[in-house]
């Protein structure tokens, strides 16, 4: 099967393993090889991905910031291309992402702010 | 049977939707300035929506996708983020315009200036979204804005010249006041085609889990739903034609809109208008706001939904608070509303083709719609109107500006 990676691959939504919506592809990263042809290596997702595709200095300022917030943050989110795959109108992970810094602001703003207003539960 | 229920609920809901701080007032403003001239606008504009809705509801239908969503995946995060950001701009003046609607109407019924409510109506506005689901809103404030429907009873008691009012439906050049005229035909078309109603019916179509069998359906809402709401817009420019326009009044503050019924219906109308105001502009309000919210979550990829707890999709939940909270600043400072209105609605009408042009490329795209693609009438009709407005817009609001409003 042949893939596009600007068409079919970047942009996309990608669902993690029990269905989430956990970000977009904002990045696709490629690894080139001795001798042999360059293959996909991670697709990456996160605002410091997106963000360099606008602007570099912007990407690193926000990088900067997102650091602070905790261990893993202020870089891309990198997921294996192998463990994803075509799903509907998008893709699907074979990873919780809870288990990865994607859901980090998430979490984040859940914890300080959303749960501290009544009715975040409904 | 379902179908019939699901169709009759969608109409409600269209015609709820429809009629907003915008309608109501460029329709006012327009019979009162220039009688039943520039009721083409108003067909005009609930023409495209009707197209605009119709595709919409397609769309997430047949490819199971949000607008923001194959926008930021078929055209690309660069280019995405333009019509994101015109969206959320011009977006968030119509919101602020909305709750200063809200906040005129309770004025109105308290006396009491319009600026100590902004900050009370964008928080019930916001605690109904958080607390309550997707149907329950859209459902609730549209069964209430059926007391709009009043405008058209209203009409039904003048017994109005209906043969100059048909005239009205066919463009014709103004003899004065030709800046004034444009304008206000750009601002009723702003009006009338608001972009967050159809991102609005796009997200609504994924959330219900519509699929292609809803073709029909969603055809039938559109076309009567949005027809019926520029039936009421037609009332109002018509109520505005026969009670201002002979006696040469303009309208210039929201305290002239209640005449528009008091002088058929008395005491009860003042209450109508003043109902139907606060109805429509808080329904209006929860819809931008959501809309604005989805917009966003779609295009970053983030869980969205309005019958999740708001502590299952945090960061959706904090953009439309956060956007409520932001728009409730201009009436907070006592930003004049109809000034705000007539402003966003020109800029709407303006910035119309940055949305509807790459949302007319996907609709002819067979990856999403198979063999469901756009027809050329649907094409031709939107493409045209987008322009005009566009067109339109650029003209005219630098005249307005430069004539001093």
């Amino acid at each position: 099967m042949k893939v596009n990676l600007v068409a079919d691959v970047l942009d996309e939504q990608i669902k993690d393993s029990k269905g989430r919506q956990a970000g977009r592809v904002d990045g696709i990263v490629l690894e080139l090889r001795d001798g042999k042809p360059p293959r996909v290596a991670y697709v990456e997702v996160g605002p410091t991905t997106l963000l360099s595709r606008f602007n570099r200095r912007l990407a690193r300022w926000y990088s900067r910031h997102d650091r602070k917030l905790g261990k893993d943050r202020g870089v891309a989110v990198r997921i294996p291309w192998s463990r994803l795959a075509r799903d509907g109108p998008g893709y699907v992970m074979d990873i919780d992402a809870e288990s990865t810094p994607i859901f980090a602001l998430e979490d984040w703003l859940r914890q300080h702010i959303v749960d501290r207003i009544p009715g975040a539960r409904r | 049977m379902k179908k019939v229920l699901e169709i009759g609920l969608g109409i409600v809901t269209s015609v709820g939707g429809f009629l907003e701080i915008g309608s109501i007032t460029t329709a006012a403003q327009a019979g009162a300035a220039f009688g039943f001239q520039l009721g083409w606008s108003i067909v005009l504009g609930t023409l495209c929506i009707a197209f605009l809705v119709e595709m919409s509801g397609r769309f997430s239908a047949v490819s199971k996708h949000t607008i923001p969503d194959a926008m930021r995946e078929r055209f690309g995060a660069n280019f995405f983020a333009v019509p994101l950001i015109v969206m959320l701009g011009v977006s968030l003046l119509v919101l602020a315009a909305e709750i200063g609607g809200v906040a005129v109407a309770i004025e109105m019924a308290t006396g009491i200036s319009f600026p100590i409510w902004a900050l009370p109506v964008a928080f019930v506005s916001w605690a109904l979204i958080w607390r309550t689901n997707f149907s329950t809103i859209e459902n609730g404030v549209s069964l209430l804005g059926l007391v709009t429907v009043a405008f058209a009873v209203g009409v039904a008691k003048l017994h109005p010249d209906y043969g100059a009012v048909a005239r009205g439906f066919v463009p014709s050049l103004p003899s004065q006041d030709k800046s004034k005229y444009w304008f206000i035909a750009v601002s009723v078309l702003g009006a009338s085609i608001s972009p967050y109603l159809y991102y609005f019916y796009s997200s609504g179509a994924i959330e219900e889990k519509w699929d292609e069998t809803y073709i029909g359906t969603n055809r039938a809402i559109a076309a009567i739903g949005m027809g019926f709401g520029g039936f009421l817009s037609i009332a109002v420019l018509i109520l505005a034609a026969m009670l201002f326009h002979p006696r040469g009044i303009s309208v210039e503050h929201y305290q002239q809109l209640p005449e528009l019924l008091s002088g058929v219906f008395g005491r009860k109308g003042f209450w109508l208008v003043i109902a139907s105001l606060a109805i429509a502009c808080l329904g209006a309000t929860l819809e931008i706001a959501l809309s604005l919210a989805y917009l966003v979550a779609q295009g970053f990829g983030w869980n969205w939904g309005e019958d999740l707890a708001p502590r299952d999709d945090a960061r959706f939940a904090l953009a439309y608070t956060v956007l409520l909270l932001a728009a409730s600043i201009f009436a907070l400072v006592g930003a004049d509303p109809l000034k705000l209105t007539q402003i966003s609605m020109a800029l709407t009408a303006t910035s119309l083709p940055i949305g509807t042009f790459p949302f007319l490329i996907l609709m002819n795209d067979k990856d999403y719609l198979g063999e469901h693609t756009n027809g050329h009438v649907g094409n031709a009709v939107v493409m045209f109107i987008s322009l005009l407005s566009a067109i339109l817009g650029v003209v005219s609001i630098p005249l307005e500006l430069i004539g001093g409003g």
